[in-house]
């Protein structure tokens, strides 16, 4: 299908802005990281409202103030975070699909709830694809990032697509929950079992530091492993750090590490994980096979 | 005896074959071995394969693949893979302008920037896995005089290109990022191009030699920066 294509310009933005898909599977083996969505509930949603194709590229964004300009007709929508939205300053549902005219700005303000807002567009934004994916990613994609004036490629849509469910709610109630299910890592039976316990019954809090290759929690655990071997990593493996810090990799980490991985999260938390934020709190509680 | 490596189901789609001893080359072959078996044998099955120096990881597609496996595991005859013969030779520049960390690094192992340059260059290694960083060679040999413990604060930026090392590791960073190891030298060679399939020239099991350049050839080799020759 050839459909033109047209731009979408990036009026303002705070750091982190990125195209995100389904990432870059099976080139691991050359050290290249997954990359992709944070939040794959969100993303699914929107490509099945937008009726698009399950693998169609969508923005990311943490940050407010993010602002874009849409060069033509199409329909876009959003999920995961709420915000405030505007659309060419006048206030707009925050999620759910958004009908788009040739020149519309729209503005997203301050978040309330979640971390992570997710805007698809009809048939998915178009830039670049590098082994597989068009998930932005360092060293691979062009630019890692979007900054003012970066042009996105997207298909026209003049507004032939019917809007079924334009109502359909979103609800965030999902990523509210503090709980995060885990399975035991490859190297959790090292843990001695005080530091297992602590690990199961205490609250930790999400740090500052925390960006697409990982989450860092604020509370440190003993650690008194020995610094092993390099193995395989993978997003939602919690690894301790020889400083006690306990880090919670996502989808930008690296395939390897050497810090022991104490546990692994299940695929609903990681989705989860994805929409906390500094100092929000999570509980981490053991989940069997 | 071939002893068979422990499978361990860490999430319903995720699991890991593991081998209690030290990374060698005999590992190796055996994980390589069960790598190739797996592409062989189960190809449709897994979504993605990772290696590290003791593990080989499965991403499966879905639970009831990870468990046809795990039944079946006493089962499978796998032989371990012979290793390649290729040497890659890897062009280095030792001078100080492109090895900060050369001349503390000498002094800290009581011996000349000759002899360390002489002791990383002498020695082949072999590449076990790609990791850290896209197109980063996991490589195993370096000698034990040089084993060194990394930064306790870490560089900020270290260039492209670096070679360096760290534990009882040495390496080249692909690219630009911030590190701990320490920095003897800079290669010129391009380690991962996303335009190129597959991106990185080198396999699991190849080996790997050092070759001292000086800064001349180096600044020649920089202007086109070229892939390893064999």
């Amino acid at each position: 299908m050839n459909r033109e294509i047209t731009t979408a310009t990036v009026l303002k933005t705070g750091p982190g802005s990125s195209v995100q898909d389904l990432g870059r599977w099976g080139h691991a083996s050359f050290g290249v990281p997954v990359s992709g969505i944070l939040d794959l509930r969100s993303f699914h949603w929107i490509n099945h409202l937008l009726q698009n194709q399950k693998n169609d590229a969508v923005l990311e964004i943490s940050q407010p103030g993010f602002t874009i300009q849409f060069d033509s007709p199409t329909s876009i929508a959003l999920a995961g975070a709420t915000a405030s939205i505007k659309l060419n300053g006048q206030d707009t549902e925050n999620s759910g699909l958004i009908p788009i005219k040739r020149k519309d700005i729209l503005e997203i303000g301050g978040i309330s709830a979640g971390a992570r807002i997710y805007l698809g567009i009809r048939f998915g934004f178009k830039t670049e694809k590098i082994l597989g994916s068009r998930s932005f990613y360092e060293g691979l994609t062009k630019i890692s990032q979007l900054s003012k004036g970066s042009k996105i490629p997207y298909s026209i849509d003049s507004g032939a697509t019917p809007i079924y469910n334009a109502k359909a709610r979103w609800s965030v109630d999902w990523y509210q929950n503090e709980t995060i299910f885990v399975y035991p890592g490859p190297d959790f039976s090292l843990l001695k079992e005080n530091v297992k316990e602590k690990l199961l019954n205490e609250t930790f809090r999400i740090s500052q530091l925390s960006n697409r290759m990982g989450i860092q929690l604020l509370e440190l655990l003993e650690n008194e492993l020995p610094e092993l071997p390099t193995n395989p990593v993978y997003p939602g493996t919690i690894q301790l750090t020889s400083g006690g810090k306990l880090l919670i990799l996502l989808k930008d980490a690296q395939v390897t590490g050497g810090y022991p991985r104490i546990l692994q999260l299940d695929e609903e938390s990681q989705w989860v994980i994805a929409q906390k934020k500094p100092g929000d709190l999570i509980q981490i509680k053991l989940k069997k096979l | 005896m071939e002893v068979k490596p422990h499978y361990t189901a860490i999430s319903p789609v995720l699991g890991e074959l593991k081998w209690i001893e030290a990374p060698s080359d005999s590992l190796l072959s055996k994980q390589l071995g069960w790598i190739d078996f797996l592409k062989k044998e189960w190809m449709d099955k897994f979504i993605d394969i990772r290696q590290g120096f003791t593990a080989v990881s499965i991403l499966w597609n879905t639970p009831d693949d990870q468990q046809a496996f795990q039944n079946q595991i006493r089962k499978f005859k796998v032989r371990p893979f012979d290793l390649p013969s290729r040497t890659w030779k890897i062009p280095v520049c030792y001078d100080p302008d492109y090895g900060k960390d050369l001349g503390a690094l000498a002094i800290s192992h009581r011996m000349t920037v000759n002899v360390l340059i002489q002791l990383h260059s002498s020695v082949t290694y072999r590449l076990h896995f790609f990791g850290f960083l896209p197109g980063f060679m996991y490589l195993n040999g370096l000698p034990n005089q040089l084993h060194t413990p990394r930064k306790s604060v870490p560089d900020r930026m270290v260039e492209a290109g670096s070679v360096a090392i760290g534990g009882s590791q040495t390496g080249i960073y692909p690219k630009e990022s911030p590190g701990g190891w320490h920095i003897i030298g800079r290669s010129p060679i391009t380690l991962f191009d996303p335009e190129r399939n597959p991106p990185v020239w080198g396999v699991p099991g190849d080996q790997i030699k050092f070759e001292p350049i000086d800064i001349e050839e180096m600044e020649k080799l920089l202007e086109k920066p070229p892939f390893p020759q064999y």
